[in-house]
């Protein structure tokens, strides 16, 4: 069979096994045992016990119940009864979406048999001998040493002691190329060796693996409600108190004062009026923020820490591999003045012809792309190059007379990209003969002590190309000062339109950098970040954590090195890196999969989508009141005729009730995807986004339960003629 | 509708009320402040001291909220006690010039219940009952006490809110805080104010009543008294309770026209500056919390009088020919929405529109409110709005700073759920005891709003009512007594609680991260929110009273 068409048949199986879980699961939710962490619906339940009791025996309930009214309680216990089945309805959607994400969590947990290395009996030679066991990956502990050869999959998180080997880490990451990991780099659970052999000291236990964490926070039923939740529930227990005093005290009177309330009518009201929607959506809205955040490869170890997320202040960055690129590239050749552009630059691909770095590379390009391509390509013997040392801050290359074959290491670039023409004319062909020369290329200030002679604009130049944030490197031949090399930083993509969102938001970005203050300051400025810590050492990242949480700001940051899990562990939200040390990902308290830095940005995105929709169903969810109480409270008093001006929907008697009650049934479900999906946002400041919310769900709360209420009376009406 | 000269009445009474009250609330704010207080010093704190030395009062204490609330409720009890046995004991006490006899224990702990509760439900009429002694010691003394308990209690709270950074005092000091309201708010003013309506015509005397014969020849007795201080007080300190049963519809409380502008500006004065107090002592940055607080009371206010003013203002029987069909309808509305509860026009008079405006007044109690409980209220309000509708905004709900927590909410919430209970079940004991038909009400609308006004009223600490002496029963007095204390006594631990915890939290940076609760759009919320959490709550009660009566087209139907 197919692998593909396999694949694809699983998982028709896997969903169709899924709804029925979801239905079977909903039902079970209906236990009114289970259901009493969820107050709003529990009372719900209560009364739907009651209006079937009502329909069954409405002679007990005399004088609030008529026999003749008995099709009508059948009705409204009907309706009660949606309205708890939507609720755990929507609870089990987001416990099996959840589930997916466990299970694909699980995958990368699952069972494999990791060769462990054991100490044997001292050998002949007096040393131990070491021998292999095979054990199941789910009984290594902290501490164990593993070997992992190729084509096993590495059994838990690790951190390799000896040897080097790629890595495909594409189950967790996505990436499909692998990745080299040498002794002191952090093996992930669940990635596979493609190569070579390593020897790994197993890093956590196995019920502390960070997979494992979130695991049990997806599958957990009884995930802790976060502190906004127990706010927000205490707020919905207070409300459902209210309106049981409320709806109590009309039952009473109605009694006492004769007006014919009739109980099942009364119930309606206090049902309606009760914050189901809210009540309902609550647990799904919590979970699924975890799945979103999941989506986008962030595992959180709390649904805390995904709402602090959404209240931070401040987010920390570091500047390399968030900001920018990582790597400076070369964006201009200055030459000095006897020298033209086309010669440093050809002198400067020369020059980094050895130079296997990102910048060496860039130089290159630049050259390349700019057309200078150097004849000394085609014929060049006995090439050497001075590799770069921080004692002479140069490198460079030697050439000399020689073979025509060669192999540069960074031709190897060129010609890999599949670039091989040459750009210079026929007329320019080269004199073969190359006398021995020196070309290099530094620090413009390591550089100055070698020259024959520098040249009246070398500082100048060098200055100005410093002063604007770049880095200059010096180039010469011969000890011949040639020109220099503007080097610049290159911001990632979408970087400034980021800031610029944080920014909106009232976020403050602080980058961190390890450059000069005069290039951190040009970079913060390019991107727009206004406050940056240059010159930045690890325990400086610690040490402005702390400073912007003694101004009580909510701190985000990132880290992957052992170094960072101090300031990882005080942050309010840690974001480590998948392919930091174990003890990053120990402190923090979110996991990037992909390991991409600037994806702190997504997590706190996902924060606010999160609370925003919680505050958006909670305020539609009181909004609607309004028209509830204009649709029943009218026609609740059989004995008061003149109460019906205030009918302005001229619903009918039981029509209102039961159109209310649909409504207030139906927008369950209809919110379910809003639910799951969050409200959409693009960033703004809280005000804006706080007034686009409250006009729709706050507004729209209230208008739109009026027109729902009419449109399903009138359908009502057309469908059972009453 | 109104005519024109109404309208320039209303609009000029209002900005009279809101221009005295911008201009005092530098004044109250400097009052409580720890810093220097310059000449005000000179003047007050040479009294103040001998009162802290006479009582024993340590005045640099810094309280704790419970320590805080355990004296006020003390001090309030005692009060309360001395008031009841004053009036029981009415008879054997001198100032007794009509020779009143002492009151049943019943109607005595009502009464001093009521009036240390700044509530002034009123089961009796002055004039036929109280001694001299009694009106001045067990109510108007009172008066000024609960007054500045209220006061005490909102400049308390304020402290709690502004925070550790705004001053090293705790809540502050409760006798301080008390003694200050006294010493330097509202004996001043009242003092001011009782001049004035002397010159205007209220009595003021402890010379008996005098008999006198009218020109037909009748016999009358003209029942003057110390009315003219009382009246400054009740009005300034939104007490309500008046000298005469006929509250400022008594022509001796309320002689003319410009007396009656007055006494409405008086009642409006210190609930109205309050929101600017508020934002005063939050500090500059912050001055604008007050205004949208202000905001969003006056536009509730705004509300309450255009419902009360949609009806004709006609004079209908039970009204005073002197003020005409306008004024009635603007005090009562006034006098509900400060929760002060004096009366210029018997309530049954009035269009059932405006009892329906008058029960929003009380049911909110923060529109503005009365005397330092009225921002108090509002308070409560804002942390639940900007918990409802907060985290709209992409974070979690926070007020100047401070994310608000479980407790909070706790709290905010139980002291929100309260009032429904102690207005709703009452109601329906009353009714279930039969306590009702006694003093012959029936089950019909009429008789159904005038018991739930009588325990709103209670609950809303505002006093005014349909049923004055009618009342007068075991059960009505016991009942409401209870009513008026719990909703006096309750909200106010809770606020002190919430604040005494926000005062040492820690407040995050305010500029512009989430919700801004000083913005105009801010103050509407909160308006929407007090009107569909706080108001549609009751509106099922209000349609089977009121409003019915008001649906069935009564004019005057109670």
């Amino acid at each position: 069979m197919d692998p593909e068409t396999r694949g694809q048949g699983e998982m028709e199986d896997e969903e169709r096994w899924q709804l029925s879980t979801v239905l079977r699961d909903s039902v079970l939710r209906l236990n009114p045992v289970r259901l009493i962490s969820n107050p709003v619906m529990f009372v719900v339940e209560l009364t739907f016990f009651i209006v079937a009791v009502m329909a069954t025996f409405p002679g007990a309930f005399y004088p609030v119940a008529h026999a003749s009214e008995q099709t009508f309680y059948a009705e409204v216990a009907f309706l009660l009864f949606l309205t708890v089945w939507f609720s755990t309805l929507s609870d089990a959607l987001a416990e099996a979406q959840a589930g997916n994400t466990a299970k694909s969590l699980r995958k990368l947990e699952s069972t494999v048999m990791a060769k462990k290395i054991v100490a044997g009996q001292k050998g002949k030679g007096g040393t131990a001998a070491e021998t292999v066991v095979l054990t199941p990956s789910t009984e290594l502990c902290k501490g164990d040493i593993v070997i992992i050869e190729k084509n096993d999959v590495v059994p838990t998180d690790a951190e390799v002691i000896e040897g080097i080997a790629m890595i495909d880490e594409s189950l967790l990451t996505g990436e499909s190329a692998a990745v080299r990991k040498a002794s002191g780099d952090t093996l992930i659970g669940g990635s596979k060796v493609v190569s070579d052999v390593l020897k790994a000291r197993i890093t956590v236990n196995p019920e502390e693996s960070f997979i494992n964490q979130m695991i049990k926070l997806v599958e957990s039923s009884k995930r802790p409600k976060t502190p906004n939740e127990q706010a927000l529930t205490i707020m919905l227990i207070g409300l459902t108190a209210i309106f049981t005093i409320i709806v109590l005290s009309l039952l009473g009177l109605s009694i006492e004062l004769g007006l014919g309330v009739d109980l099942s009518v009364l119930i309606a009201l206090y049902v309606c009026l009760l914050p189901t929607t809210i009540g309902a959506l609550l647990p799904a809205i919590g979970i699924s923020g975890i799945s979103r955040l999941y989506a986008r490869k962030i595992v959180a170890k709390s649904g805390r820490a995904i709402e602090t997320a959404g209240d931070v202040d401040t987010i920390m960055l570091d500047k390399t591999g968030t900001i920018t690129v990582g790597n400076r590239r070369a964006v201009q050749f200055i030459p000095f003045e006897g020298h033209t552009e086309r010669e440093l630059a050809e002198a400067s691909f020369l020059a980094s012809w050895g130079d296997d770095t990102p910048e060496g590379r860039s130089i290159i390009d630049l050259a390349y792309q700019m057309g200078f391509l150097p004849h000394e390509v085609r014929s060049l013997s006995g090439l050497s190059y001075y590799e770069f040392s921080a004692v002479s801050r140069t490198s460079g290359t030697h050439m000399s007379e020689g073979s025509q074959s060669f192999h540069p290491k960074s031709g190897k670039i060129l010609e890999q990209r599949g670039r091989p023409k040459r750009k210079f004319l026929d007329a320019e062909k080269p004199d073969l003969k190359i006398d021995d020369t020196d070309i290099i290329k530094g620090a413009p200030d390591a550089m100055k002590a070698g020259m024959n002679s520098i040249p009246a604009e070398f500082d100048s130049i060098t200055n100005s190309v410093s002063s604007a944030g770049d880095t200059a490197i010096a180039v010469a031949r011969n000890r011949e000062a040639l020109g220099i090399i503007r080097l610049k930083d290159v911001l990632k993509t979408g970087m400034r339109e980021r800031i610029n969102a944080l920014k909106s938001m009232s976020i403050k970005p602080i980058m961190i950098t390890g450059d000069h203050p005069v290039t951190a300051k040009s970079i913060a400025r390019e991107v727009g970040i206004d406050d940056f810590v240059p010159q930045a050492k690890p325990e400086d990242k610690y040490r402005k954590v702390i400073e912007e949480r003694d101004q009580h700001r909510i701190v985000a940051m990132i880290g992957d090195g052992s170094n960072d899990a101090p300031a990882l562990a005080i942050a309010d939200v840690g974001l480590a890196m998948n392919s930091g040390t174990a003890a990053a990902k120990e402190a923090a308290n979110m996991v990037d999969l992909e390991s991409d830095p600037s994806k702190i940005i997504d997590a706190v995105m996902v924060g606010k989508q999160l609370l925003m929709t919680r505050g958006a169903v909670t305020t539609f969810s009181i909004a609607n009141d309004v028209a509830k109480y204009f649709a029943i409270v009218p026609v609740m008093f059989a004995t008061i005729p003149a109460l019906h001006a205030l009918n302005i929907l001229n619903l009918g008697v039981h029509t209102a009730v039961l159109s209310a009650l649909i409504f207030n049934a139906i927008v369950i479900p209809l919110l379910i995807p809003l639910a799951m999906r969050g409200v959409s946002f693009r960033p703004a400041s809280a005000m804006s986004l706080f007034l686009k919310n409250a006009v729709t769900y706050g507004i729209g709360g209230v208008f739109i339960p009026f027109a729902g209420i009419k449109l399903i009376d009138i359908a009502l009406g057309l469908i059972i003629g009453r | 509708m109104i005519g024109l000269i109404q309208s320039v009445v209303l609009v000029s009474v209002l900005s009279a009320g809101l221009l005295l009250a911008r201009m005092l609330a530098p004044y109250i704010a400097n009052v409580y402040s720890y810093e220097s207080r310059g000449r005000q010093d000179r003047l007050f704190l040479p009294i103040e001291t001998a009162i802290y030395r006479l009582c024993g009062i340590k005045q640099d204490r810094v309280m704790e909220w419970k320590e805080y609330f355990t004296a006020m409720i003390v001090l309030n009890g005692l009060m309360a006690l001395i008031s009841f046995i004053v009036l029981i004991f009415q008879n054997s006490l001198p100032l007794d010039p009509q020779g009143f006899p002492g009151v049943r224990w019943d109607l005595a702990l009502n009464t001093a219940m009521s009036i240390s509760s700044n509530t002034n439900l009123q089961h009796y009429a002055g004039e036929n009952t109280l001694s001299y002694l009694s009106q001045m010691v067990a109510i108007q003394f009172l008066q000024f006490t609960s007054a500045a308990t209220g006061l005490a209690v909102a400049i308390a709270v304020i402290r709690g809110f502004a925070g550790k950074a705004r001053g090293k005092q705790g809540l502050g000091n409760f006798y301080v805080d008390f003694v200050r309201s006294l010493t330097r708010i509202l004996l001043p003013l009242s003092f001011v104010a009782a001049l004035v309506f002397v010159y205007l015509g209220v009595p003021q005397s402890l010379n008996g009543y005098t008999p006198v014969t009218t020109i037909q020849g009748a016999q009358q007795l003209i029942k003057i008294g110390p009315v003219a201080s009382l009246v400054s007080i009740m009005q300034l300190g939104t007490n309500g309770g008046g000298y005469y049963g006929a509250n400022s519809a008594y022509p001796f409380q309320n002689p003319s026209q410009a007396s009656d502008l007055l006494e409405m500006i008086l009642m409006l004065l210190i609930p109205t500056a309050m929101p600017f107090v508020y934002g005063e002592m939050l500090g500059k940055k912050s001055r604008k919390e007050g205004i949208s607080i202000l905001v969003a009371a006056y536009a509730l206010f705004m509300v309450d009088l255009a419902i009360a003013l949609y009806p004709s203002t006609a004079i209908g029987p039970g009204m005073e020919v002197r003020f005409g069909g306008f004024a009635p309808v603007f005090w009562t509305v006034t006098t509900t929405a400060v929760t002060t509860g004096s009366v210029n026009a018997a309530l049954s008079a009035l269009n059932p529109l405006v009892i329906v405006s008058a029960f929003m007044g009380m049911l909110i109690q923060a529109t503005p409110g009365g005397i330092g409980v009225g921002l108090v209220y509002m308070l409560m309000y804002v942390l639940i709005t900007v918990f409802i509708v907060g985290l709209m905004s992409g974070r979690t709900p926070e007020y100047l700073g401070m994310k608000i927590g479980v407790r909070d909410i706790k709290l905010a919430v139980f002291g929100f759920l309260i009032h429904p209970f102690i207005v709703l079940v009452p109601t329906f004991m009353a009714y279930a005891t039969r306590a009702t038909s006694a003093i012959g009400l029936g089950t019909g609308s009429i008789s159904f709003t005038e018991v739930l006004y009588e325990f709103t009223s209670a609950a809303a600490n505002n006093g005014s009512d349909f049923l004055g002496s009618a009342a007068n029963t075991v059960f009505f007095n016991v009942s409401t007594a209870i009513v008026m204390w719990t909703g006096r006594f309750v909200p106010i631990a809770v606020m002190l609680a919430i604040a005494g915890s926000m005062y040492s939290r820690d407040r995050g940076p305010t500029n512009g991260a989430g919700l801004k609760t000083d913005s105009l759009t801010f103050a509407l919320v909160l308006f929407a929110t007090i009107l569909i959490v706080v108001v549609l709550t009751f509106f099922p009660f209000l349609a089977l009273g009121p409003l019915l009566e008001f649906l069935r087209g009564h004019v005057n139907g109670f």
